[in-house]
C-alpha cells in the first residue's frame, strides 16, 4: 500500500482549561475517502481546523508525505496541498462563478488587470471535469443551486493544487437529489486518483456509499477506526453515536 | 444529469434583457427624467453655455465624494466624516498658504500645501480605517466620532492661528502656479471655443461668453474612471466586492480584507481633499463650515447610483448618473426662481426611499430570494 500523504499522530488541542482534541492519530491516502464521523462535539470541526491552519495544534504531529510541517496559517496549509471545503463554502453570493473560482488568486495580465476569458473558461472547464456543466462562469453564484455550490468549491480546491481536500459536512442542509450528486462528485474525485479526501459527515449511508476508511470521534477521542470492509453495521452505529451501545439507548428509551 | 438540467433552468438572456437587468437602468432613466424635465422648465437656461458649467461643477462635486462613498459602501463601510474631512482639508491647505508651513518649513507654495494636507488626511484616513477594523466596531459610530472630531479641530485651529474661522483673500495661485491651475482653474476649454465656433456661447456683447469648465470636472472624471477600472478589471476591485459581499468568505480565500478597508478609507480621505483643494484654488477662500453635510450627500447619491447599503454590489457608473440626478436637481433653483429650493431635499429624500426599494429587489434578484 502506498504511503499516507497526510498523516496526523497524537494531535492535541486545548483552548484555555478545555481540551477539544486529546491525541487524534489520522491517515489519509491519495485516491481514498477517509470519513471523519463523530456527534456534534465530537472534535470534528476543531481537527479540521487544526489541519487547515486555523488553529495551531497544542501538541502533536502533522506530516505530510511524511515530513513534519507546521501550520501557521491558512495559507502554509493550502501551499502545502489542503483545500479545505467549509460548510458555509466561503462563497460570495453577489460575485460572479469565476469571480469567487479564483478569489485571491486572481489571473493578472501585464497591466494588473485580470484575464477574465481565460478565467471564465477555466472555471467552466474544471467544474465541468467534476460533474457540472454551468454554461454561463459570468452568473452571480446567488443563482446556484447548494449542490452547485458544492462544486464550485471542490473544483477550486483541486485547481489551486489541493492533493489533501477536505469537506466539512458538504451533504448536511441540501435536499436528497443534490446530496447524491455531491456524493457523485467525490467519486469523480477519487477516481483522479491523486487526491485524498477527508470527507466529514454524520450520515451513516452516505459515508458507507463513497468511504473507504473510517475514523470515529468522541469527546475529542479516536474511538474506532478502520476501513470500510472492516467495520460492520452494528459496529458503525456503535461507533457514531460516540461508542454507547446502541442497546442500551433503546432501552433508555423504551422506559420513557 | 441532473446537474446538468439545473444549470439549464437559468434562462438565457437577449440584449436588450440584459440591458434592463442592469443595476444603473434604474438610477439612468431618472436621470433622463431629470434632465428633460430641467431642460422645459428652465427654458433652457440650465443647459446653455453658463448654466452647463454652473450645473456640471456642482456635479463634479458630487460625484468626486460620491465615487469615494461607494467604492467604500461596496466594501461594507460607510464614512461619515467625508464632509468634515473636507472642512479640515480646506482649513489646512488655505493656513499653510496663508501662514506658512508647519514647524516653521517656511513659505507654502500651491504644491506643498497640498502634499502636506494630503499626507494628514490620508494619514486620517489610514486612522480611520485601522480603527474600524481592528476595534470590530461599526464604522457607522467610528466615522461618526470622527465627524464631530475633524469638524471641532478645525474650528479651533482656525480661532487659534487665524483668529477667524474663514480665510478669504489669498491672492489668486491659478496666475503663476500650473498646480493650481490643475485644481483650480478651468479644463475642456475646446467644448466651449468649439461651441463659440459654432455661433454659440454668445454674451449680450457678441464676444465668447464661457472659457471652459472647472477644473474638478477633470478630476471627477479622472477619479470615476480609475474607480471603475479598479473595480472592474483588477484584482484589488474583487477584492473590494468580496470584502463587502462576504468578508469571511473572502478572508477564508486569502484576500487581505483589513488593507482593502483601511486602503478604502484613505480613498475616502483622497476624495474629499480633491474636493477641497478644488474649492480653495478655485475660490481663493476657505471656511470652517466647509463640506457640512456632504458626507450624507455622498452616501446618497452612492444609493440612488444602486449601490447597496448592505456592501458587496454596486457600480461607479451607477454613481456618476445619481450625481448629475442629484446636481442637477439642487442647482434647479437657480434656473427655476419660482420653485422653493427645499423641494430639492423632499426630492433627494423621495429618490432615496425609491431607490433603497429597487436596490433591495435587485439584491434579491441576484441571490435567488434570500
Amino acid at each position: 500500500m502506498a504511503d499516507p500523504y497526510l498523516r496526523v499522530e497524537g494531535l492535541v488541542k486545548r483552548f484555555g482549561p478545555f481540551t477539544a482534541l486529546g491525541g487524534v492519530d489520522l491517515e489519509v491516502f491519495p485516491g481514498e475517502v477517509h470519513c471523519l464521523l463523530g456527534d456534534n462535539g465530537a472534535g470534528k470541526s476543531t481537527l479540521i481546523k487544526t489541519l487547515a491552519g486555523v488553529h495551531e495544534p497544542t501538541d502533536g504531529k502533522i506530516y505530510i508525505e511524511g515530513k513534519p510541517v507546521e501550520f501557521r496559517s491558512p495559507r502554509d496549509a493550502s501551499d502545502a496541498g489542503i483545500g479545505t471545503v467549509y460548510q458555509d463554502l466561503a462563497i460570495n453570493q453577489l460575485l460572479s462563478v469565476t469571480r469567487n473560482f479564483f478569489m485571491g488568486r486572481e489571473l493578472k495580465g501585464p497591466l494588473g488587470t485580470l484575464r477574465m476569458d481565460e478565467m471564465n473558461m477555466i472555471a467552466h472547464d474544471e467544474m465541468l471535469k467534476i460533474g457540472i456543466d454551468f454554461s454561463d462562469p459570468t452568473q452571480a453564484v446567488g443563482t446556484m443551486s447548494g449542490g452547485q455550490r458544492q462544486t464550485l468549491a471542490i473544483a477550486r480546491a483541486i485547481y489551486f493544487g489541493a492533493k489533501v481536500l477536505i469537506l466539512d459536512e458538504p451533504t448536511s442542509a441540501l435536499g436528497q437529489k443534490q446530496q447524491m450528486g455531491v456524493l457523485k462528485t467525490i467519486k469523480k474525485v477519487r477516481a483522479r486518483g491523486d487526491i485524498a479526501i477527508i470527507f466529514i459527515t454524520h450520515n451513516e449511508i452516505h459515508s458507507r456509499l463513497v468511504g473507504d476508511r473510517f475514523t470515529f470521534l468522541a469527546l475529542g477521542q479516536t474511538i474506532g477506526a478502520g476501513t470500510n470492509a472492516e467495520i460492520g453495521d452494528e459496529e458503525m452505529r456503535r461507533l457514531m453515536s460516540g461508542g454507547a451501545e446502541m442497546g442500551d439507548l433503546e432501552q433508555e428509551l423504551a422506559a420513557i | 444529469m441532473a446537474n446538468t438540467n439545473e444549470a439549464g433552468r437559468l434562462k438565457q438572456e437577449t440584449a436588450i434583457e440584459k440591458i434592463i437587468r442592469r443595476p444603473e437602468i434604474g438610477s439612468f432613466v431618472v436621470m433622463l427624467v431629470i434632465i428633460v424635465a430641467l431642460a422645459i422648465a428652465s427654458e433652457g437656461k440650465s443647459f446653455n453655455a453658463l448654466g452647463l458649467k454652473n450645473n456640471v461643477a456642482i456635479i463634479a462635486q458630487y460625484g468626486i465624494i460620491a465615487t469615494g462613498a461607494a467604492v467604500l459602501m461596496i466594501a461594507g463601510e460607510f464614512d461619515l466624516s467625508i464632509g468634515s474631512m473636507i472642512g479640515f482639508a480646506g482649513m489646512a491647505m488655505s493656513m499653510m498658504l496663508k501662514w506658512g508651513l508647519p514647524f516653521g518649513m517656511g513659505e507654502a507654495t500651491p504644491v506643498t500645501a497640498f502634499a502636506v494636507t494630503l499626507a494628514m488626511t490620508l494619514a486620517l484616513g489610514w486612522l480611520i480605517g485601522t480603527v474600524v477594523v481592528r476595534s470590530g466596531l461599526s464604522s457607522f459610530i467610528v466615522t461618526l466620532a470622527f465627524l464631530f472630531l475633524l469638524r471641532g479641530v478645525t474650528e479651533v485651529s482656525f480661532r487659534l492661528i487665524n483668529k477667524s474661522t474663514q480665510i478669504s483673500g489669498l491672492p489668486d495661485y491659478k496666475e503663476e502656479s500650473w498646480f493650481a491651475n490643475l485644481l483650480g482653474g478651468d479644463v475642456f476649454g475646446w467644448f466651449y471655443d468649439l461651441w463659440f465656433m459654432l455661433g454659440g456661447n454668445l454674451n449680450r456683447r457678441g464676444e465668447q461668453w464661457v472659457e471652459g469648465f472647472d477644473a474638478r470636472f477633470l478630476w471627477w472624471l479622472v477619479i470615476a474612471g480609475i474607480a471603475y477600472f479598479v473595480l472592474s478589471r483588477t484584482q484589488i476591485g474583487n477584492w473590494i466586492y468580496a470584502t463587502g459581499d462576504n468578508k469571511e468568505a473572502a478572508r477564508a480565500n486569502g484576500v487581505p480584507v483589513n488593507r482593502v478597508k483601511i486602503g478604502l478609507f484613505m480613498f475616502t480621505a483622497f476624495c474629499a481633499t480633491m474636493f477641497a483643494a478644488c474649492q480653495v484654488f478655485d475660490t481663493n477662500t476657505s471656511d470652517a463650515a466647509k463640506g457640512n453635510l456632504m458626507e450624507l450627500f455622498a452616501i446618497a447619491i452612492a444609493v440612488v447610483g444602486g449601490t447597496l447599503m448592505t456592501g458587496g454590489f454596486g457600480s461607479v457608473i451607477g454613481v456618476v448618473f445619481g450625481a448629475i440626478t442629484v446636481g442637477l436637481v439642487a442647482n434647479a433653483v437657480f434656473f427655476i426662481p419660482a420653485i422653493d429650493g427645499a423641494w430639492f431635499r423632499v426630492f433627494l429624500g423621495g429618490i432615496l426611499l425609491a431607490a433603497v426599494f429597487a436596490n433591495e429587489r435587485i439584491r434579491k434578484r441576484i441571490t435567488g430570494g434570500i
